[in-house]
């Protein structure tokens, strides 16, 4: 284990994040962080798993932007266990195509290495995001979903 | 924030959720708790909140058994922090109906009151669980999924 992240650095990476300035979360960013945001990147380009903090960055300032645009994102929880990060947020944002709102929750783990990011792993409901983004319900090939009144046989 | 949960309370916790012995798991659940698995519960009936140690108990003993059978957490993080525990890493189970087995990341974030589970909240990668659940690829009206060849239009 790495030396212990302080709640200080945790919470100033937080409020960084949070706002979307690449700027400001470049110093919590170590060089050699990876970076994976779970989800079908076929739907969702900005999924997947980026390495190195120029990545990082352009990830921040171009790649989500291209799909959604954030402007809240709020923690409901933020549990911190020596080097190790865990963070439960609701991020509300806007598609960039026509501006529609969105709102989802996302799970992060972290691992910081003296006070900077190496390591980002992120969850997201990726069904209802999928569904959001697209503005529209998913089918799946062939099958049924329970609502539409025949049990899907899983 | 209640008074710090030890990390032996929290291994009794998992190792008797693991163990799907629920005469073992009843006595770390409040009355209270509030058991919340995100998803879609019109394609996975067992995702959606459920209120009371009644409830969590059927979920766990018979609603989600109906879907997955053999359910083993390979956690890659426990994190604990005062009252507050984040696990991540991966669920594994079965299709009993079928044979196959499935996999999918999960983070589960559980507060603590007086050494039980007062609230779980965990996010899955939904939209990966349902394609594997149901064992078909999921698709929206009028997309092209990227991996077709074209970008979808978000």
């Amino acid at each position: 284990m790495n030396k212990p992240v302080s709640r200080n650095v945790v919470d100033a990476f937080y409020k960084a994040y949070a706002a979307r300035d690449a700027d400001k979360v470049a110093p919590f960013i170590h060089d050699d962080v990876e970076w994976t945001i779970s989800g079908p990147v076929d739907f969702l380009p900005f999924c997947g798993t980026h390495r190195g903090k120029a990545n990082i960055l352009d990830l921040i300032r171009h790649g989500v932007p291209r799909v959604l645009r954030t402007y809240s994102f709020v923690p409901e929880t933020i549990v911190i266990d020596g080097d190790q990060v865990a963070m439960l947020s609701r991020q509300s944002a806007r598609r960039t195509a026509d501006g529609r709102a969105i709102c989802y929750r996302v799970a992060n783990i972290m691992r910081f290495r003296d006070d900077k990011v190496i390591e980002n792993f992120s969850l997201i409901d990726s069904y209802d995001v999928v569904e959001q983004v697209l503005g529209q319900q998913l089918m799946v090939a062939g099958g049924a979903g329970a609502g539409n009144g025949g049990l899907v046989a899983v | 924030m209640t008074k710090p949960v030890p990390r032996s309370v929290v291994e009794g916790f998992y190792k008797a959720l693991a163990s799907a012995d629920f005469a073992t798991l009843d006595p770390y659940l409040h009355e209270d708790v509030v058991w919340t698995i995100s998803g879609p519960v019109d394609v996975l009936p067992f995702c959606g909140p459920r209120h009371g140690k009644e409830l969590v108990l059927k979920l766990l003993d018979r609603d989600i058994p109906v879907f997955l059978e053999k359910r083993r957490l390979i956690p890659s993080a426990m994190l604990i922090d005062g009252d507050r525990v984040a696990v991540f890493g991966k669920l594994m189970a079965s299709r009993g109906d079928i044979g196959r087995r499935i996999s999918y990341h999960i983070a589960q974030f559980v507060r603590f009151e007086n050494e039980k589970v007062v609230e779980y909240v965990s996010l899955i990668d939904s939209f990966d669980a349902v394609e594997q659940v149901l064992g078909k690829q999921i698709t929206a009206p009028g997309s092209i999924r990227a991996g077709d060849g074209e970008l979808v239009a978000i």
